[in-house]
């Protein structure tokens, strides 16, 4: 099987055109502070840049990248930069839905034995009637500032409600990972795709102070 | 670098730390601008008190509470965009990934948890066996020192609990991953291993039995005051703000990179809690994290507690070894 049918999902891939008379050295230049960053190896050789991160900080601006590789090709339209980097972020995001899922399963599991496990002691020993409760208080204070009085504690939930666990909250979560992924899948692409152009036609606005000041402390 | 000296400590020594309000940037920009991001913060929690102290009991239910804890949240995360404290701190989608499985695992892992080992299962258990009852006179008490009290005795508790985080050990390998965190932003409260996350949330509620609309009260200190610890947006918070509650700022301190300035600021929501107890360090740090800024990923984080627990361990039994050594020397 063609590993490119499933790696799309955790690869980015794209190319970009090089400004005319720029040299491969010059490219590479103007890139190489991308790769200045803390926890970042990268090797430079001929046309082909490599590298690798690990523990980088969000700061880093490919920080979403744990490794790639970069070339510049020629062409019959010109030279090129073509790169192809790979996100462990991305795989998790796009298994995370299922983990949820899985947890959401799990939740059921427990929480029916839960309710089963309830049914069965109060089978065994059955609960005595209650008697009925008082009213909740309620100061003074409050009723003259005029806040609604409680509802009476007799209206609380039946016990069976008390045992049982939402595996709703595990499902919204799976739904939001799978939002997530395909955001960033387009999103990453995207924001990589104008780094790198913008950075090799010198059109990169200057950092702030706030970066310049991260990184030489980092250093 | 110099630092500033704090009472007996000396702040910012390691890594730079603004110390002092009047050191630290106001908002910037135009006049509407400036009176939102002054305002924003007592409205919306005046608001949310007279929301809860007055809605229907229909309405003042934990899911409303659930609802606008989401919704303020998502307010909270279009602010960043607008009025961002720090650039550095920018949310980045992998950020936003991270932050919302750890915020995840809290809505369910931890939760299912809490449903069988929780604070609330253990007071129970006590109760059963001291006999106890609930302490019901605190009912009686007016809604709105219910809530007061209800939040700063769960945050006193807490206080404790984090300050005991900083200072022993065992303690210090859950809370570690937290402190490897470089930026703040919406969720970044939910980020660490699960049993810290576990503990941090234990509180003596249980004890005291108490009008479900006081809990939904003390929930909004949480929601309004609390949420500030971790975001990147810049407030003018009024001066009474700053004395009683916990800020981004007092939290950005306790975050730094500097040591002595991360062993201050332990409170959640009541920051004169760090004021009695001569912890409190008024200020403001960029740079935060550990070991320079390195980010600790999640499988690290999940494991954390355990191998360097396990490291720990190691280490002491090896130095119990070699203190042995001497005895087993052959005498001069």
């Amino acid at each position: 099987m063609n590993p490119r049918l499933i790696n799309w999902i955790w690869h980015i891939r794209g190319s970009v055109p090089l400004p005319s008379l720029q040299d491969p050295d010059e490219s590479f230049d103007r890139l190489a502070p991308l790769f200045e960053e803390r926890g970042t190896r990268w090797d430079r050789q001929g046309k082909m840049l490599t590298f690798s991160k690990t523990d980088q900080a969000p700061q880093d601006k490919m920080s979403v990248f744990d490794s790639g590789v970069l070339t510049i090709e020629s062409g019959s339209d010109g030279r090129k930069l073509r790169y192809d980097l790979i996100s462990r972020a991305l795989l998790f995001c796009f298994l995370a839905p299922l983990l949820f899922l899985g947890i959401a399963q799990a939740t059921v599991a427990i929480s029916d034995h839960r309710v089963a496990a309830a049914k069965a002691e109060e089978g065994a020993h059955p609960k005595k009637d209650k008697p009925k409760k008082k009213p909740l208080p309620m100061s003074a204070f409050d009723k003259a500032l005029g806040a609604p009085a409680p509802d009476s504690p007799d209206k609380k939930k039946p016990d069976e409600d008390k045992n049982r666990i939402s595996a709703t909250p595990a499902y919204v979560f799976a739904s939001i990972f799978a939002a997530l992924y395909i955001i960033g899948r387009i999103l990453e692409s995207v924001l990589i795709h104008s780094l790198f152009k913008r950075r090799l036609n010198g059109t990169e606005r200057s950092k702030d102070t706030a970066d310049i000041f991260i990184r030489k402390t980092a250093s | 670098m110099s630092g500033v000296r704090v009472g007996n400590r000396i702040i910012g020594a390691q890594s730079p730390v603004t110390v002092g309000w009047e050191n630290v940037p106001k908002v910037e920009g135009g006049a509407l601008k400036q009176f939102v991001f002054s305002w924003f913060q007592p409205v919306v929690l005046f608001a949310l008190i007279a929301f809860w102290f007055y809605a229907p009991n229909s309405i003042a239910k934990a899911s409303t509470a659930i609802g606008i804890g989401i919704g303020f949240k998502a307010l909270l995360l279009a602010l960043e965009w607008v009025n961002p404290r720090f650039d550095s701190w920018r949310l980045t989608w992998k950020e936003a990934v991270t932050d919302l499985f750890y915020v995840g695992l809290g809505y369910t892992v931890i939760r299912m948890a809490g449903n069988f080992i929780g604070d609330d299962v253990m007071i129970e258990n006590v109760q059963q066996f001291l006999h106890w009852d609930k302490v019901s006179w605190f009912m009686t008490l007016p809604l709105l020192v219910q809530a007061f009290l209800i939040s700063f005795i769960f945050d006193f508790g807490q206080y404790w609990m984090h300050r005991g985080m900083h200072n022993w050990h065992p303690l210090w390998l859950t809370h570690a991953p937290h402190h490897y965190i470089t930026q703040l932003n919406i969720n970044k409260g939910a980020v660490g291993n699960p049993v810290e996350l576990f503990l941090i949330g234990l509180g003596v509620g249980g004890f005291f039995d108490f009008l479900p609309r006081a809990a939904l009260l003390a929930g909004t200190f949480g929601l309004a005051v609390g949420t500030y610890q971790h975001i990147n947006v810049r407030f003018n918070s009024p001066r009474w703000w700053r004395f009683l509650f916990n800020t981004t700022e007092h939290h950005s301190v306790h975050h730094s990179q500097d040591y002595e300035a991360s062993r201050s600021n332990f409170a959640g929501t009541w920051i004169v809690i760090d004021r009695i107890f001569g912890t409190c360090v008024d200020g403001e740090a960029e740079l935060l994290g550990m070991e320079g800024g390195r980010r600790m990923s999640i499988p690290e984080t999940m494991a954390y507690p355990f191998s360097e627990g396990w490291k720990s361990i190691k280490q002491r039994i090896g130095r119990s070894v070699d203190d042995d050594e001497p005895s087993a020397m052959p005498a001069e």
